[in-house]
């Protein structure tokens, strides 16, 4: 029977090369941004709803509608059909709109839906 | 709708997003490349499964406290992520500490990849003029740049070859187009980016052009379809149970090439004369397909006997794409049929060119109107319409409401030239493939490959 006098030492020798490997990703390009104020409360505010015209946005917003009036009897709202979709072939244009026209439209906040 | 929110925090106004439970991780890996940490408000399950009775219960019971908070409570504001350096060595090691380590970062697909040295990155380099640094652009979700560095890095990683640089820069060119959208990437039909390649690069690199065009096996087709999906990963940031939330999802595609022998000798110009570029331009084009259908035996020797049943395949193939032609994105809706050789040339014999096809399509593969408007209303809940409206109100041709028949046939693209017909395959099998289009997300663009001077 043929016997490999190396075998041992060659099980003993890693084949699997040396390698220093660079990172595959990329700097982020970004300017960390901080968040508006909050509002102290919401009545009498003005609420804008923005819609990406998907997954029954409509009838959710009826129903915060609905809620928040319930909790802020002054509270008033502007509704999706004012802003135009935000997710379709002309978003970068309605959301290069939107600062102009929610001051035009005295927005305080904004509920935007529906991400699923 | 995140890109909306972060559009009016930055305007000066407080929002609160709305996102179903299933998206919560998503919503918030995506906030990190936008810059901010926006406040999210979680919508249980999904409204889609739910009764009108259950998602009253979830909005006003949970959405609307939520929303509530995210407009009146400060949050704190997001921490700072120390990443690595751009050239930074990130792993010292064999082959499999390497792949081990690149899979624990979420840096590799599950594969083994070649660990990107900086001797396989500078051979990459020397198949392009442009700086390492160059920047094509600020790829979303992540916000990472796309250096040319970092193309070098992940054709490393994907097996490619140095001479393929070229190709691989004009693809992230191409991802980089607005046009293409590669912030949508990640939506839950799980679309797949099909590369095309046109001209003289195709023999020059060894690309398949016949026979099993999209299935591995060719170094040069496989590897750069690879190379797609690491960066997108890598770079753009579509990482699963993250920024990608494909519902099923599927390999990458193979690159396919078309017959550019058969093309010229039926007198039919190729898909890159079709995006802008002359005949011989060496070109890339990407465009995302949720999926696709082959087509075989078509039996005729004539367009007239071979065409009815590609064009029923067509209609078969297209469905919830519907809203890439009237919704949302109108007119976006782009289907690919791929021809074999034989067929093209059974087709182009009779006289008829690429354009009568197309023609021919925008004319037989329709739908009942009915149909059309039920797939979009009532099936998957996209808010009330129908084609009458849609022509009412200028959205759309005339075409789709000549009568108020909900059987009359309507096309399912607004024009003819928005097919797509490429040539491929096996030159001597009377086969076909239809892909379904995934319309403004993952529209076609095609780019011309840069030739390399120095």
């Amino acid at each position: 029977m043929f016997v490999d006098i190396k075998e041992e030492t060659r099980m003993n020798v890693s084949n699997d090369g040396h390698f220093e490997a660079l990172w595959p990703r990329s700097p982020r390009r970004l300017t960390k941004k901080l968040l508006a104020p909050r509002l102290e409360t919401l009545e009498s505010k003005n609420i804008a709803f923005l819609w990406d015209y998907m997954f029954r946005g409509d009838e959710v917003f009826t129903l915060m509608e609905e809620g928040l009036k319930q909790r802020f009897p002054r509270v008033k709202f502007v509704s999706w059909k004012e802003f135009g979709n935000t997710h379709s072939k002309n978003e970068r244009e309605v959301l290069a709109a939107l600062p102009q026209r929610l001051k035009e439209l005295g927005i305080d906040g904004v509920i935007s839906g529906m991400a699923c | 709708m995140l890109r909306a929110s972060a559009v009016c925090e930055e305007a000066g106004y407080p929002t609160s997003s709305l996102v179903c439970e299933g998206f919560l991780g998503q919503a918030a890996a995506t906030t990190i490349g936008l810059g901010m940490k926006l406040p999210l408000a979680k919508v249980p399950g999904h409204t889609q499964a739910q009764s009108a009775d259950e998602l009253r219960r979830n909005v006003l019971e949970v959405t609307l406290e939520q929303a509530v908070g995210n407009l009146t409570v400060e949050m704190a504001a997001a921490g700072e992520e120390r990443e690595p350096g751009a050239r930074d060595v990130v792993c010292v090691g064999g082959m499999d500490e390497v792949n081990q380590v690149f899979i624990d970062k979420e840096w590799s697909d599950g594969l083994p990849i070649i660990p990107p040295t900086r001797q396989k990155v500078e051979a990459f380099l020397r198949f392009t003029d442009r700086s390492p640094d160059e920047s094509l652009g600020t790829i979303l979700p992540d916000s990472r740049v796309a250096t040319v560095w970092s193309i070098a890095v992940n054709g490393v990683m994907a097996g490619c070859r140095p001479e393929y640089m070229p190709v691989l820069v004009a693809l992230v060119e191409a991802m980089c187009d607005p046009q293409y959208g590669v912030e949508h990437s990640g939506n839950t039909p799980g679309a797949d980016t099909l590369v095309i390649l046109n001209g003289p690069i195709i023999k020059r690199l060894g690309f398949n052009y016949t026979q099993g065009v999209m299935r591995d096996g060719f170094q040069p087709n496989t590897s750069v379809g690879r190379f797609w999906r690491l960066y997108l990963r890598n770079v753009a940031g579509f990482l699963l149970h993250k920024n990608d939330k494909a519902t099923f999802g599927n390999t990458w595609r193979v690159v396919l090439a078309e017959n550019e022998d058969v093309l010229s000798e039926i007198g039919w110009e190729p898909n890159s004369v079709e995006m802008g570029f002359e005949a011989g331009d060496d070109t890339v084009t990407i465009a995302r397909y949720t999926g696709g259908n082959a087509l075989a035996s078509a039996a005729g020797s004539t367009p007239e006997e071979l065409l009815p049943y590609i064009a029923d395949a067509v209609v078969r193939q297209i469905s919830w794409q519907l809203m890439f032609t009237v919704g949302m994105a109108s007119g976006t809706l782009r289907p690919l049929v791929l021809l074999s050789p034989i067929l093209a040339q059974t087709i182009a014999k009779a006289g008829w060119s690429k354009q009568d096809v197309k023609q021919y399509f925008f004319e037989h593969a329709r739908i009942p109107a009915g149909q059309f408007e039920r797939i979009l209303r009532d099936w998957t809940g996209k808010p009330v319409w129908s084609l009458a409206e849609a022509v009412g109100d200028g959205s759309l041709p005339k075409l789709f409401a000549e009568s108020e028949d909900p059987n009359r046939m309507v096309p399912i693209l607004r024009r003819a030239e928005d097919y797509m017909i490429a040539v491929t395959g096996d030159p001597l099998r009377t086969n076909a493939y239809v892909f379904a289009h995934n319309g403004m997300l993952g529209y076609p663009v095609g780019k011309r490959i840069e030739s390399h001077q120095r």
